[in-house]
């Protein structure tokens, strides 16, 4: 893929880092010209220092002494001020533009649907938020010492020119070589680049995964599997940065060998010039003094060289997110959806995730507003991705869904999911307080609204049994409460959104019997008038709704009563088990 | 411990104490180093002698106009930039490489002993801030070990070489110059002051940062679902705002010591001219020996300068290597003993807790005086509330925790004494989510057993009812489910997680909720199952349908911590107590089915 600099993705990640400077114009021109200043005090220290020798100590001119001095402490005070100007605006301008960057990337994300989450996994993304800014940051914080010394460069290559054109032109080739070979080494170092980077992004990706899943890497006492798998990735990268390490051991020594180079053909040809008497001692002495004040400036701009393609392919990896579309996004004049009883069609709705087989074939499906239905069908029949339709975390591969007479595909999104609320099969809590994780779909919740949904969810009593109540502070996925109690906060969540469409995908599964049944009378309260969608399989939740609708193989192949499918349908008797082929059901010991 | 709570705020360790330390865990890297620093000095000198060579080749060459003499001291240059090149090659592969390898050691270091950690240990911190660890604090490592080696060892070099130049040329003047170094030092103690504090603050935010981030990506479904995504953004731009901070008072600290550090360098030059001047002036000193002095005056400092840029990438990295540090100090609290006892086989998973009790913090406890004993092969029912401490038990029995008091063993051993491979290989615990791993359908179920054949996987599915599902997905065994199994329905990840621990042939399984998200039909074929593949083995099941309970051989109900009620489901129904109200509550919402 990324091979070259003309590579698209390279290209928009050099963009990229163009359009952040010209983002940081004040810092970038500020830490700049600090640079510049440094530079100059540079340059003329020696003149300096000459001019105290010269005229007051080899002149004889005691007076002279402390005025001069006191001119080199004014350069030191100059030359400190450009340093430290230079470093301060370097900083700020690269942590800016990192933590700009890291915020779009952010945002971006939050952006992105569930098909692009579904496939790319989280260590990646933490990597390319990190390891990669980091890179890119780098770049930015060498750029003004290196602007400067490019600047310096110039003027003394002219410098030299004008002293004398033949040994200037001669230095000056130092110019095409060295671009010559920062050309050949970015083309062989991009691709190798890329590559660490990558490979950085998996080992983050172990880590990130084995810590989520500690669980059951400790279940079955697999860490040494795991500390396998971490050390073959650390050697990976290990492996990919010595090949980058090594073209860097080839070409860095070259960029500082050039201008070497240039100095040995100088000292010959001059030489041999002034022995000739066809050069002053002078001119020549003043030559090799500029040609030596070269080398720093070339090294640094050989570092910069060396940097500059690692930050182009992290900056790429950058773009290269940050482009990437989400699936789902408003469309051109989408509008927001009108006051309704929050009537649900779906016609001829199909449905497969990419890659894969299809999920639903032809669903046709009218929920009246205001009723509710409760879907059933055997695990992996469809339910949840049917129900995902109606928020649209995913769009249909065909057919259309409407809501209150509207295909929500011209719906603001924003204005659909306020009106949608999904209770999610697997519960995530943030780690907030529990307060602020059931008013997370409305922060402006009132303290009473927020204890209302919880007392409709059957939470309130144990959230009020905890020392620090609504304050308790619930771990990252809601480690330090059972199942249960993280269901019901997810349910009192979804409870104070106060949906037109209330959608429980199994919200209730590890949730004890005698509080289900209490959950149940509350449900029938905030049931009342509002369009529900339940997914379980307890019979109890499933006589709540008004009708049922039967899934199987990506088809509606039943809908009624709960009471009588169970009369009339076999394959329903089935799914809920309550056909008797299972003999071991009966036979308990 | 010092850095037990590793996250918080550290008390910041000597820095000799952190590098000695950083040093001992590269001790086999000694040879790899020795050999590096010497290419390294080689390309020093070389890189120093090239002036010089050009010097002499103006002097006695070109001044003196002999041709011989620029010949050779172009051919001897040639000579020099050659060594130059060839051994700065060596020198950046080699500091390279075993800048690396360090790096690698220290990765799989880390690693391993954090997945040694206990379970409370993962429950406190977040992930994020693991990865952190794991990623931004230990790359943060690599500028210093590739740069800072290098140009301490040129610095260093140079300055001693300079110091004893400027003492043999004239010594009066040497110690004026040198006079300024104790300056330098107060200059340095007090940016270390400001520097450490800024940099163990980057290290603590960088981990607030992609704790933020891990967090904002897993939660970003429901993030959606609810159109939080702008506040989301404005929280975490909170966050990654206190990153900057700290990152510009870094920048601060730096802006301020480093112009200070190369204003002492002018005016040590000022100074000698001042003084050097006076005393030429004078006729104290010769003039050439006030200008050889200026000369090298500008290799001093230099260096110096060089130094202080090294001081600072120390401070990061010092920074960073304490935080690595504090999870290598973090001990576990769930210790393996030095000399387990062998469980004699066959093991039945006899399981046996006795007075015990637990509580997550010592405060309150969550279990109260538990006593349970499950026999060979009995299948054991636990029921209750939710927030009972019906799971904290499961975790017990699999010794993710241990317990605050009494003791829980199996086959008659303490768990406490036992060696984690045999613990885990004979107990396993099936949790509510199914926790599955990128790659594929095989990676996941043969997770406990990498090397089992396909034959006995297919064999446990067929007996599952799993078998036709996995025909029936595109690629089979070798179907990638990805991060999470986010490719897969969640019950269909609970069938995986099920089949993981079947495959596992623990002779202890405990199932905690573990298939709360089947549809009746694949749950009770899944229990069927469970019956063959248990043949013989010792089953704890929590679950809150009846159907389980009626099959156990024994009913425990659990309430508030403590075991309230015990016996067969029939015997329990007889005696008409909690249980009973219980079975009454499941026949009524059908949880029976
Ligand atoms: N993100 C996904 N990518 C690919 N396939 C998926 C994804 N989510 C679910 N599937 C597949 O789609 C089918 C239906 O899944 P789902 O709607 O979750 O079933 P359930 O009825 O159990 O809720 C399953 O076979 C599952 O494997
Ligand atoms: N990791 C934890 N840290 C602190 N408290 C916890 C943790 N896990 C569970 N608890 C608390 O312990 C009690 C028992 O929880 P648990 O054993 O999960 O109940 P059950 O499985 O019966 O629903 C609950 O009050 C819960 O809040
Ligand atoms: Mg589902
Ligand atoms: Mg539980």
């Amino acid at each position: 893929m990324t091979t070259t600099l003309r590579d698209p993705a390279v290209r928009s990640g050099l963009r990229l880092l163009g359009r952040t400077l010209l983002q940081y114009r004040r810092e970038s021109m500020f830490s700049v010209a600090s640079a510049l200043l440094w530079m100059t005090v540079v340059v003329l220290t020696p003149y300096l220092t000459k001019l105290v020798i010269d005229r007051a100590i080899d002149g004889e001119k005691r007076e002279m002494l402390l005025p001069l001095v006191g001119l080199v402490v004014a350069a030191g005070v100059l030359k400190a001020v450009g340093i430290g100007g230079r470093r301060f605006f370097a900083f700020s301008l690269s942590y800016r533009a990192e933590t700009d960057l890291r915020n779009r990337i952010f945002e971006h994300l939050q952006r992105l649907a569930f098909s692009f989450h579904d496939r790319v996994p989280t260590g990646e993304l933490l990597a390319r938020s990190s390891s990669d800014l980091s890179q890119v940051r780098l770049i930015f914080a060498m750029l003004p010492i290196s602007t400067a010394n490019l600047v310096m460069f110039v003027v003394v290559v002219i410098v030299l020119v004008a002293l004398d054109p033949v040994l200037g032109l001669l230095s000056a080739l130092t110019v095409p070589a060295l671009l010559f070979l920062a050309n050949r080494y970015a083309r062989r170092v991009l691709k190798v680049s890329w590559d660490v980077q990558q490979r950085l992004a998996d080992l983050s990706n172990v880590v990130e995964e084995v810590v989520a899943g500690v669980r059951v890497v400790k279940s079955y006492g697999q860490e040494d599997q795991e500390v396998g798998r971490l050390s073959r990735a650390a050697n990976r990268i290990f492996t990919r940065t010595m090949d980058m390490l090594r073209l860097r051991s080839i070409y860095v020594p070259l960029f500082e060998l050039i201008p070497a180079v240039a100095t040995v053909l100088v000292v010959l040809v001059g030489g041999r010039r002034v022995v000739e008497g066809s050069m002053t001692l002078g001119d020549f002495v003043a030559f090799t003094q500029y040609l030596v004040a070269l080398q720093f400036p070339l090294r640094i701009t050989g570092w910069f060289f060396a940097e500059l393609p690692r930050a182009a392919a992290s900056a790429a990896r950058v773009t290269d997110l940050l482009r990437t579309a989400p699936d789902i996004r408003d469309l051109d004049g989408a509008t927001s959806l009108p006051d309704g009883p929050g009537d649900v069609r779906l016609t001829d709705v199909s449905f497969s995730y990419p890659d894969g087989p299809p999920v639903l074939d032809g669903v046709d499906l009218h929920i009246p507003g205001g009723s509710s239905v409760a879907l059933v069908g055997s695990t992996g029949s469809g339910k949840t991705t049917l129900a995902y339709l109606l928020p649209r975390f995913y769009d249909p591969s065909n057919g259309s869904v409407r809501i209150d007479g509207i295909d929500i595909t011209g719906v603001l999104i924003d204005d659909l999911r306020s009106e949608v609320a999904v209770v999610f099969e697997e519960t995530f809590l943030f780690s907030a307080t529990i307060g602020e994780n059931i008013a997370f779909g409305n922060p402006d919740a009132t303290e009473e609204q927020v204890r209302l949904a919880a007392r409709l969810a059957q939470a309130h009593e144990f959230i009020a049994d905890l020392e620090d109540g609504y304050e308790t502070v619930v771990g990252e996925r809601g480690y330090s409460m059972s199942g249960g109690q993280r269901q019901r906060i997810a349910l009192a969540r979804a409870i104070l959104r106060d949906p037109r469409i209330l959608i429980l995908d199994d919200a209730t599964s590890s949730v004890d019997a005698i509080t289900e049944g209490e959950i149940r009378a509350a449900l029938e309260q905030v049931m009342e008038g509002r369009t529900t969608i339940i997914i379980a399989h307890r019979t109890s939740t499933l006589t709540l709704a008004d009708r049922v609708i039967l899934l199987d193989d990506g088809k509606v192949v039943a809908s009624g009563p709960h009471e009588e499918l169970l009369a009339s349908v076999p394959r329903y008797r089935e799914v809920l088990a309550e056909s008797g082929v299972f003999p071991a059901d009966e036979g308990a010991p | 411990m010092m850095y037990a709570r590793f996250g918080g705020d550290n008390k910041v360790e000597r820095p000799i104490r952190l590098l000695r330390r950083a040093g001992g865990y590269g001790k086999d890297l000694i040879g790899p180093a020795a050999g590096a620093m010497a290419a390294t000095v080689a390309s020093t000198v070389a890189r120093l002698a090239s002036p010089l060579v050009i010097r002499l080749g103006i002097d006695k060459g070109v001044i003196d106009r002999d041709l011989r003499i620029i010949t050779n001291a172009t051919l001897i240059l040639i000579a020099v930039l050659v060594v130059q090149y060839v051994s700065q090659r060596v020198s950046v592969y080699s500091v390279a490489w075993v800048a690396e390898r360090y790096l690698r050691s220290m990765r799989v270091r880390v690693f391993r002993h954090l997945i040694s950690l206990d379970m409370g240990f993962f429950g406190r911190s977040k992930t994020g801030v693991l990865v952190a660890r794991m990623t931004s604090d230990i790359e943060s490592l690599t500028e210093f070990a590739n740069q800072g080696a290098v140009s301490v060892v040129s610095s260093v070099l140079m300055v001693t070489g300079v110091t004893g130049a400027m003492l043999l040329v004239d010594v009066t003047l040497a110690f004026s110059v040198l006079a300024l170094m104790p300056l330098l030092i107060v200059m340095s103690l007090v940016f270390r002051r400001y520097a450490d504090r800024a940099y163990q603050a980057i290290r603590e935010q960088i981990g607030q940062v992609l704790g933020a981030l891990q967090e904002g990506i897993s939660g970003v479904r429901v993030v959606q679902a609810y159109t939080q995504e702008g506040r989301q953004a404005i929280e975490f731009g909170r966050v990654n705002q206190r990153y900057f901070e700290a990152n510009l008072s870094a920048a601060k600290a730096i802006a301020s010591y480093f112009p200070a550090v190369d204003l002492l360098a002018s005016l040590g030059i000022a100074l000698i001219l001042f003084v050097g001047g006076s005393r030429v002036l004078d006729g104290d000193m010769s003039f050439g020996s006030l200008v050889a002095f200026l000369l090298y005056l500008g290799y001093f400092f230099e260096p110096i300068v060089q130094l202080s840029n090294v001081y600072n990438l120390l401070q990061a990295a010092l920074a960073a290597l304490s935080k690595l540090f504090g999870i290598l100090d973090t001990r576990t609290a769930v210790p393996e003993v030095d000399r387990p006892t062998v469980l004699a086989e066959p093991v039945c998973g006899e399981v046996n807790f006795r007075g015990v009790s637990f509580g997550y913090d010592p405060e309150t406890s969550v279990l109260e005086d538990i006593d349970l004993a499950i026999g060979c092969g009995e299948r054991v029912a636990v029921v209750g509330e939710t927030g009972g401490g019906k799971s904290t038990l499961a975790k017990l029995a699999v010794r993710f925790h241990d317990p605050t008091r009494g003791s829980v063993s199996i086959d008659g051993v303490d768990l406490r004494e036992l060696s984690f491979a045999a613990l885990r290989r004979h107990v396993a615990l099936v949790p509510q989510e199914g926790y599955l791993f990128g790659g594929t359908l095989r990676d996941n179920l043969a997770f406990a057993r990498p090397d089992i054949s396909d034959e006995e996987i297919w064999s446990v599915c067929a007996t599952m009812g799993i078998g036709d599902w996995v025909r029936g997905l595109p690629e089979r065994l070798d179907t990638e489910v990805r991060e999470r199994g986010s490719r897969l329905s969640s019950g269909e990840r609970q069938l995986v997680a099920l089949a993981r621990a079947l495959i596992a042939d623990p002779a202890l399984i405990v199932l905690d909720e573990a298939t709360s998200n089947l549809d009746p039909e694949t749950e009770a074929r899944i229990e069927a199952a469970l019956s063959v593949l248990f043949e013989g083995r010792t089953a704890m099941v929590i679950a809150h349908r009846l159907q389980t309970a009626r099959r156990a051989d024994r009913v425990v109900l659990v309430d508030g911590g403590r075991i309230v009620e015990e016996g067969t489901h029939d015997d329990l129904i007889a005696r008409d107590g909690a249980y009973a109200r219980l079975s009454e509550v499941w026949k009524g919402t059908g949880i029976a089915s």
